[in-house]
Parts: structure tokens; C-alpha cells; sequence
């Protein structure tokens, strides 16, 4: 077979060799580790990537150095191949194995404001200490007297027997008749399942950035945390042969509800909920699902924008694409800005006297 | 006989990497895009190995295209030797085995990024060329939903009003590539970008061009044999780069599209930007048919015509 081999092949395969000898060895042993030691950062990935693997999103984070928007790639490609082979039951707040749930809306709620693990009250000093090795961090904590519940009614469910927020009706709908954001043509207005499954895999930059200039003067609304909840819900299939429903294994998810006034029929909800635990993405996320309708004042709260904005391996990938040569499009649009300045200034002595070329030698390295 | 012997041998991928599903969609979005010249299919557009804006809409148009017996060639601004266009075919070559080639006349799908090659293309040929921003209307209207309505109702009055604005400014079309062009007499669309020089080609060809978005998930196609025309007020003619005079300093040749190579003196040399044409005429001495001639003359006669200032 003839392949045309040329320099530019050999210089990208020394390139990534070089990359991979510098970040080291890709181990086992240094994957699980990655695995085991840090969750958070496995949350994101695998929320963004919106593949729920631990294994495989530790992987993508030792492959790319912790790279995480390339990290975020590695599980997107992957995910893009894999055939759907079933889909899980819905997951309902009410059978959610809830370790955090709170509510800024009152000072308690039925079932009770659950801290959970949390670093929010955490004195944010380095361990200056344990670097130094001269302690050991204690990781035990402390069992309760009482368990607490494994699960929690809604929040919201109070408020809308209140009448405070419009009902909602369960559904049902074939699973395969949903929306998907991944295997769909995305067209404006979007299905509300493309908006909520876009958010759920955003960027959580990218919708802290939208949702922080909402919150702070761009966008019409005050968010107030209805709930905010971490839990790890069970992923329930259907046997295909005995039709018996079955837990495939749990999944952290979080979800998050804000709510804002101003409408004749009570509250409005804005809702979030994705992979793996990522609170500030969801508070953000849910605050542009209540503004992503109010174009005015802010153009920031369109669907579209937000949407196409806050796409990580979209905004990422398009970021870098400027480091790819640009030295055909540069020379057309030079011709077009010599032909101006010749058009107009042509009985005039040529653009670059040489020492103006100095000038610009010195400034530029 | 053993389980073994009966399994498939063990692949980590689909053939061409994406899966029967997703080729399945490109094709009947091509389909699509070929039926209607010019108009933009919306598409899922599927993530790959490689990052998004970096070549993902030609990559997956060539993936549902390519099969063993295909030929392949990848350029990057003219060039089959750049980096990203090597590892383009590389990808492409490992997921499929077609074989490659930097002959643009071999080819049977040539993906290029920012340049359509000097010799001409012909009936049977696929020219993929990768698009960054499929949207001619983005810079009248940065919103897909609106320019989507002024596609719909043929509404390009604004595209007009830009260029006339650069002629009241700067007595000439200033757009660099990317030159917007109506094709089939219906759709307006940003060609690729490939520089002026290149945007006539797509006029008549005798190959299928299709330009595809990933990051954008749009795909359009200008068909074979098809009417493309640079958006141009009738008294003042659309115009090429000007590369007059401009000889490759290792060819001796004119009249093709040159990469200029700013000097330390503060001059310029040139050099072909077609490295498959310059490769081919330093090993050969002779090429295939171009679209200009040794002359500079475009092979549709009176397609180009001379350019006119205006007074205003």
C-alpha cells in the first residue's frame, strides 16, 4: 500500500512522543490512583464528556496529563461510537441515594437540610503541614447515632402543593422517542431535552461565565437554591428476555433547582442536572435555563447562545484551531488591503521604509 | 472448529471509525445537500478523535465516503506535507486502509482544508473541503435561527449593502477568501475559505464539492456541472488576488496560487502553495490540465473579467 509519507507526519509523531515522555509513564497503577484520588475532577470530565466511566475518564486524565478539555475529547470520541444498546428507567428525586441536599428557599425542609460532604465551610488554608510531613491527615469521620434517610421528598413538591409552582405530570414516553442532543440536527428553538442535555454536558466554565453575568446584573432574575442535591441514583434496566427490572450499577448525579418570582402563576423553576457531582455547574446551568428565554437585555440569554457557548469540546476546539496555519486566507485578505492602499495611496513612496521595518522587527519576536 | 475461529477478529472501532448509524445520517444529509446545491443541512455531527475546528466536517464527510478501494488525498493550505493534513490522512488511513496520493488527478476524495488544487478535477473526483463557518450571513447577523429565515426567503439584500458599502469606502470588494457566492442561482454560501483565487473553480466543475462544518454541524454541496457565482454588482466585477509577476522560486512557474515568503530584506519570494502540482512538475516536467493556464487565463472563458474602479 502507498502511503504518502512526508516530514510533517514524522514531526507530529515526535511531537507526541515528546509529549507523552513528559508527562511520564502510563501505568495501572497510576490510573486507579488518579481514580481513587480525585472524584471531583472525574465528575467534571465525565459530566462534560457525558460518558459516566470512572475508569475510563481517569484514563483520559493520565493520557492527557490532566488535561481536561482534551481529557473531555478523549471520552467524547469514544462515547460518539458505542452503539445504545438500552436505555435506563428515568431517575426521580424521590429514589435518588441523597448525601447532600439543601435548600436555600427555608431554614428547613421536610426531611431536613443534609450537609453531606462539603468543603463550603472549610477553611480554605493549605496543609502546609502534611507537605511538610510532619502530620497525617485524618480521614475519619464520625458515625451518626442515627443513619440518616437514604432518600428525600422534593423541595419543589412542597411548593407546588402550595400552588406556588405550576404541577407537573409525569410523562410517559418511549425513551427512544427523546431528543438527543448527540445523534439529533440541533435547530433553535431547541426541544427543552436538548437544552437540558446541552447544560448537562457543558462547559462548567463556560456556564459559570454565562450564568455569573446573569447573576450579577445581565439577566432579569435573582436565583434563589430551591435544592441543590448529590446522590448516586441506581441505573435500572429492563431484562430483555424476563422483562424483570434490575440495578446495572449507581451513578453519582446532582441535580440543581433555582427558583425566581415574577410570573402571575407563582415561581418559575430553572433545572439542571448532571453526571457526577458538580454543584456550581448546576446553579449556574439552572439559573441559564430560567434566563435562556429573555434574549432582552443580554443577548447571552438566547438558547442559542448559550447553547452553542458553553459546548466545551466545540469552544475548546475551535480556540485552538488558531494555531493551525492560517497563511492562505491571510495572503487573500493581504491582497485585498494592497490593493486599498494602492488604490489610494499609490503616487505615494512604498508602505515599509526600512526603518520602519526595524520597528517592527524589535516588536515582534 | 473453535469459539475463536467463529468470532469476529476483535476491532476497537468501526470500520472508518464512526458507526453504521452516523454514516448513515452524513450520507442522507449529503444526499440532501446535493439535491438542494448550496443549502445547508443541518446534521448531529459527531465527535472524532481529532479536536472540533480542526478538520471534523471534511473528516467525517471523507469517513462515510471512503472505502478500501478509495484514493485519498489531504491537503492544508495547498500543502499534502502540514502537519494537521498528516495527520488527517494518517487518522483516515488507519480507520479505513484506503490508499493515498498527492496526485490531485488520482484522488478519488480529496479533503483539503483552504485551497482547491491547480489541476483540474473531473467527473467522479469528491472535493471535501472543510469549512470553519458555514454561515454567509454571520457577519450581517451573528444568529443561526435568523440567517436560517433570510437563506429561506432568498433575502440577501444585506450581503448587497455590505459590498456596497466596501465600494463607497474603498472603491473595490475588500472580502478576503470566503467570498460569498451564490450557487444554482438560489443559495448564498461561504466557500470553504479558499481565497478568490480558488472560488471560480467551483463554478461548472466537473467534480462534486462538499463543504462541511463539524464544529457548526452544517453540510452543503455545490453539485457537478453546477452554476457558482462570486456575489458582484454588474459594473464592477468580481476579482482575484492579484499575483502578477509572482514567480516560484523553486518551478520558475507563474499563474498559480503562490505562498508569499516575506524576505529578511524585506522583499518577498514565492513559492507554489500546490505542493502536489509543484511535487508532480519537479518529478514529471509536465502536470495535468489547469484551471488557469500558463497565461493566467481561466479555462471558462469570460467567467473573469478585468476589474473596474469605481467613481463615486
Amino acid at each position: 500500500m502507498y502511503v504518502a509519507t512526508r516530514g510533517g507526519e514524522e514531526a507530529i509523531q515526535h511531537a507526541e512522543q515528546l509529549y507523552k515522555a513528559m508527562i511520564g509513564k502510563l501505568t495501572r497503577e497510576n490510573i486507579q490512583v488518579i481514580q481513587q484520588q480525585l472524584p471531583y475532577l472525574l465528575d467534571k470530565v465525565m459530566g462534560e464528556g457525558s460518558l459516566y466511566a470512572p475508569e475510563l475518564a481517569a484514563l483520559a486524565l493520565a493520557q492527557t496529563g490532566g488535561d481536561v478539555y482534551e481529557a473531555v475529547l478523549l471520552l467524547r470520541a469514544y462515547r460518539s461510537t458505542q452503539p445504545r444498546i438500552a436505555y435506563a428507567a428515568p431517575i426521580s428525586p424521590d429514589n435518588v441515594l441523597t448525601v447532600r441536599r439543601i435548600s436555600a428557599s427555608f431554614k428547613d425542609i421536610p426531611g431536613g437540610q443534609i450537609l453531606g460532604p462539603t468543603l463550603d465551610y472549610s477553611h480554605r488554608l493549605l496543609r502546609l503541614d502534611v507537605l511538610d510531613g510532619l502530620s497525617e491527615d485524618d480521614t475519619a469521620a464520625v458515625e451518626a447515632d442515627t443513619p440518616a434517610s437514604p432518600t428525600y421528598p422534593a423541595v419543589a413538591d412542597w411548593l407546588r402543593s402550595q400552588n406556588l409552582l405550576s404541577p407537573v405530570e409525569m410523562q410517559q414516553i418511549d425513551p427512544v422517542a427523546i431528543p438527543d442532543v448527540t445523534t439529533d440536527a440541533v435547530l433553535f428553538p431547541a426541544p427543552r431535552a436538548h437544552r437540558l442535555q446541552a447544560l448537562a454536558r457543558a462547559d462548567t466554565g463556560g456556564v459559570l461565565a454565562l450564568g455569573y453575568a446573569s447573576m450579577r446584573g445581565y439577566g432579569l432574575i435573582h436565583p434563589t437554591v430551591n435544592e441543590l442535591r448529590l446522590g448516586h441514583a441506581e441505573v435500572e434496566m429492563t431484562h430483555p428476555l424476563t422483562g424483570v427490572p434490575f440495578s446495572a450499577g449507581r451513578v453519582r448525579v446532582s441535580q440543581g433547582e433555582v427558583i425566581t418570582s415574577g410570573e402571575k402563576n407563582g415561581y418559575q423553576l430553572g433545572f439542571a442536572a448532571t453526571l457526577g457531582w458538580n454543584e456550581i455547574k448546576l446553579i449556574a446551568a439552572s439559573t441559564l435555563d430560567l434566563e435562556m428565554n429573555n434574549r432582552e437585555p443580554h443577548p447571552a440569554h438566547s438558547e442559542e447562545f448559550v447553547m452553542y457557548h458553553t459546548e466545551s469540546v466545540e469552544a475548546s476546539g475551535f480556540c485552538i484551531h488558531f494555531k493551525l496555519p492560517h497563511y492562505v486566507t491571510f495572503a487573500s485578505s493581504m491582497d485585498s488591503v494592497r490593493k486599498v492602499i494602492s488604490t489610494f495611496y499609490s503616487s505615494e513612496a512604498p508602505a515599509t521604509p526600512s526603518s520602519d521595518l526595524e520597528t517592527i522587527r524589535q516588536v515582534q519576536p | 472448529m473453535t469459539l475463536q475461529e467463529l468470532a469476529q477478529p476483535r476491532q476497537d472501532y468501526s470500520y472508518a471509525f464512526m458507526d453504521a448509524y452516523a454514516k448513515r445520517e452524513l450520507r442522507r444529509r449529503i444526499l440532501k445537500a446535493i439535491a438542494i446545491p448550496g443549502y445547508q443541512v443541518p446534521y448531529a455531527s459527531r465527535e472524532l478523535p481529532i479536536a472540533r475546528g480542526w478538520g471534523t466536517g471534511g473528516l467525517q464527510v471523507s469517513l462515510s465516503l471512503v472505502g478500501p478501494e478509495s484514493v485519498v488525498k489531504v491537503i492544508d493550505q495547498g500543502a499534502d506535507d502540514s502537519v494537521n493534513a498528516a495527520n488527517l490522512r494518517r487518522f483516515i488511513v488507519r480507520m479505513s486502509g484506503a490508499q493515498t496520493t498527492t496526485d490531485t488527478t488520482k484522488a478519488t476524495i480529496l479533503q483539503s482544508r483552504h485551497r482547491i488544487p491547480e489541476e483540474i478535477m473531473g467527473e467522479g473526483q469528491a472535493l471535501v473541503l472543510q469549512v470553519p463557518d458555514p454561515e454567509p450571513l454571520r457577519g450581517v447577523t451573528a444568529d443561526m435561527s435568523k440567517a436560517a429565515q433570510l437563506h429561506a426567503d432568498m433575502d440577501y439584500g444585506q450581503m448587497w449593502l455590505l459590498l456596497y458599502e466596501q465600494l463607497v469606502r474603498y472603491r473595490q470588494y475588500i472580502q478576503g477568501a470566503s467570498y460569498p457566492s451564490l450557487v444554482n442561482r438560489r443559495y448564498v454560501i461561504s466557500p470553504s475559505p479558499i481565497p478568490r483565487w480558488d472560488t471560480p473553480k467551483l463554478h461548472q466543475a466537473a467534480h462534486l464539492t462538499l463543504l462541511s462544518a463539524g464544529r457548526e454541524k452544517r453540510l452543503y454541496a455545490v453539485p457537478p456541472y453546477t452554476d457558482v457565482q462570486p456575489l458582484e454588482f454588474s459594473d464592477v466585477p468580481f476579482q482575484i488576488e492579484n499575483q502578477q509577476g509572482w514567480v516560484c522560486q523553486t518551478t520558475g512557474i507563474e499563474n498559480k496560487f503562490m505562498n508569499e515568503l516575506p524576505q529578511a530584506d524585506g522583499t518577498s519570494q514565492y513559492e507554489l502553495s500546490d505542493s502536489g502540482y509543484a511535487e508532480k512538475l519537479a518529478s514529471t516536467g509536465t502536470t495535468d490540465a489547469t484551471y488557469y493556464d500558463d497565461q493566467g487565463h481561466f479555462y471558462h472563458a469570460g467567467y473573469l473579467k478585468p476589474p473596474v474602479l469605481p467613481t463615486l
